[in-house]
């Protein structure tokens, strides 16, 4: 009876200290793999050209890159947007990244619509949904225009 | 040397073991486990071989790959192996599952080792999915960046999952670092440790023979080793040759390097995931969650808990009509799906106008009737160096 008593006490202990030992290496270790969860992006304003050269853009596909940290590397960033000149000083600058699944869209003329290459889906000229799974609209980015120059909000 | 392992080893028993009997009349469909085992052992010991020589970052990867396919001596058949190596796993896999669900193997009492076979698949999926980024090509990034994507749409923590997945907000260094990880050493160690449970409970079991199969049939069949065991080695050297044969004269794809500006690409997974690329169509505005997450998870969780779900008694599929509908829908509508997305037409858009210098639109040409996709020409950078917008700031200050 007392060798019983004693035995569970030591199973329960074992347990105990199993659990403990889990919580005590597998917190830190958990916390270490899924921090990037409650990372968030850096947002920046990165310039597109100056205005005088973007003047009266229709849908013009203009490429600019930007610094960004990515993890331990200080790396180059490539991004590509539809700019249109609406007039008054004012810019539609529409992002190509689909807002289904990230593909890149691309702008057809004739249609006036953006189309996705990757599920079918097409977006007007004014970014909005009309056929294809998005449930979104096209993202218009922030811009704004200082000494002649054109910005564009990275987030 | 043999009797000083027999001394210290219980050799007999498991030589005992080895040459039980398997039940009568099982046929080359049971070899199908033998063979998934011996891709997983060719895919660890090609990709061992392959790290050699490979580097997981975005400067490097790509290069490497393209080092390990055109001038290390043999790299093209090693990696030939690994890709079309990877490829065989997945048929053999779904072959293996299609063959338990046709004899009601998973059936009581080997429904845990159903479980356990059912999660073995989802980790080769799981292999193929962070394997395919490591090339760093523009398959790679696109189907990476779309994969990822989809997990974003889960309810609650999709977004979470995804950054989780991406090391981040987006696919890039750590991305890389996190899959090759995940390919190399996590998932192995998942994988074989599940192999080993799976092998357990199936000589614990003993092998399900066929239903038709009496008591008596069960016990009195050939033994295991190494009747059995020779047939398994044959089918084994025959799909060897076979993957011998696509590594030294199929082309693997190494596609140009990552551009996460490049539009004229057309996104698209490797051939496995093709179901799930169509089956995403279909789904629009609201109800994207529906190909993105509902069906994939409920099919996952209906093939999982499948042998709690059917408590009929065992018999062959055509004999269970509920099992064979479920099964020959499934089936149609994966191969279907898959055929509908290898053969769905790239996009095409029209030539858009040609800029001039000063960037403004020239009207369109009469005639358009040319399809083709955006070119280096029509894409504008007109980013200027730091210089430039301290200038511009200046003359905007003086201007004041």
């Amino acid at each position: 009876m007392e060798n019983e008593g004693r035995r569970s006490f030591l199973q329960i202990a074992t347990a105990c200290i199993g659990g403990l030992l889990s919580l005590a290496a597998g917190i830190p270790l958990i916390g270490f793999a899924i921090s990037p969860a409650w990372k968030k992006g850096e947002s920046q304003w990165v310039d597109l050209g100056l205005v005088d050269r973007l003047k009266n853009s229709r849908f013009k596909k203009v490429n600019y890159t930007f610094t960004a940290k990515d993890g331990w590397v200080k790396a180059t960033k490539k991004r590509s947007v539809y700019v249109t000149d609406i007039g008054n000083g004012e810019w539609d600058v529409f992002s190509r990244t689909c807002s289904h699944l990230g593909c890149l869209v691309r702008w057809n003329e004739s249609q006036e619509a953006f189309l996705c290459p990757c599920h079918g889906a097409v977006f007007d000229k004014n970014g909005a949904v009309v056929a294809g799974p998005p449930p979104e609209p096209l993202q218009k980015l922030e811009v704004k225009v200082e000494s002649g120059v054109l910005y564009v909000k990275e987030a | 040397m043999k009797q000083f392992l027999k001394d210290r080893l219980p050799l007999d028993g498991m030589m005992d073991h080895l040459r039980k009997p398997l039940p009568k009349h099982i046929n080359l469909l049971f070899s199908l486990g033998s063979l998934a085992m011996f891709l997983l052992i060719l895919q660890a010991v090609t990709g061992a071989f392959l790290a050699l020589f490979y580097s997981p970052s975005p400067d490097h990867a790509h290069n490497a790959v393209q080092y390990i396919s055109g001038e290390v001596p043999f790299g093209s058949f090693v990696r030939g192996l690994h890709h079309w190596g990877a490829s065989a796993m997945v048929i053999i896999v779904f072959l293996h599952i299609l063959r338990v669900v046709l004899y009601g193997s998973y059936k009581a009492p080997r429904e845990l080792t159903w479980v356990v076979g059912v999660l073995l698949f989802i980790v080769t999926l799981g292999f193929g999915f962070t394997g395919y980024l490591l090339p760093w090509d523009e398959k790679a990034y696109w189907a990476t960046v779309v994969g990822i994507e989809i997990s974003s749409t889960a309810p609650v923590l999709g977004d979470v999952v995804a950054k989780i997945l991406r090391g981040g907000t987006e696919v890039g260094a750590v991305t890389l670092s996190r899959f090759y990880a995940l390919h190399t050493i996590w998932l192995p160690w998942l994988a074989f440790g599940l192999v080993g449970v799976h092998l357990f409970l199936v000589r614990y079991y003993g092998s399900s023979g066929l239903p038709k199969n009496t008591d008596e049939e069960m016990k009195t069949g050939k033994p295991f080793y190494p009747d059995q065991v020779f047939e398994d080695v044959v089918g084994i050297l025959i799909l060897f040759v076979v993957l011998a044969c696509a590594a030294l004269f199929a082309h693997v794809p190494l596609e140009d390097v990552a551009d996460p500006t490049n539009a004229n690409y057309d996104p698209r997974p490797e051939w496995y995931f093709l179901f799930l690329f169509q089956l995403l169509k279909y789904f629009q505005g609201p109800f994207e969650i529906l190909g993105t997450f509902v069906i994939p998870t409920v099919g996952m969780l209906l093939l999982l808990f499948l042998p709690f779900l059917d408590r009929s008694e065992r018999k062959v599929l055509w004999k269970r009509p509920i099992a064979l509908t479920v099964t020959s829908v499934s089936v149609i509508a994966i191969v279907g799906l898959t055929i509908l997305g290898a053969t769905a037409p790239k996009l095409e858009t029209t030539e858009e106008t040609p800029p001039t210098e000063q960037g403004q639109q020239v009207a369109p040409p009469d005639t358009q009737t040319e399809q083709t996709d955006e070119t280096e020409e029509d894409v504008f950078d007109f980013q200027l160096t730091e210089e430039e917008i301290e200038n511009a700031t200046e003359v905007d200050e003086e201007s004041q």
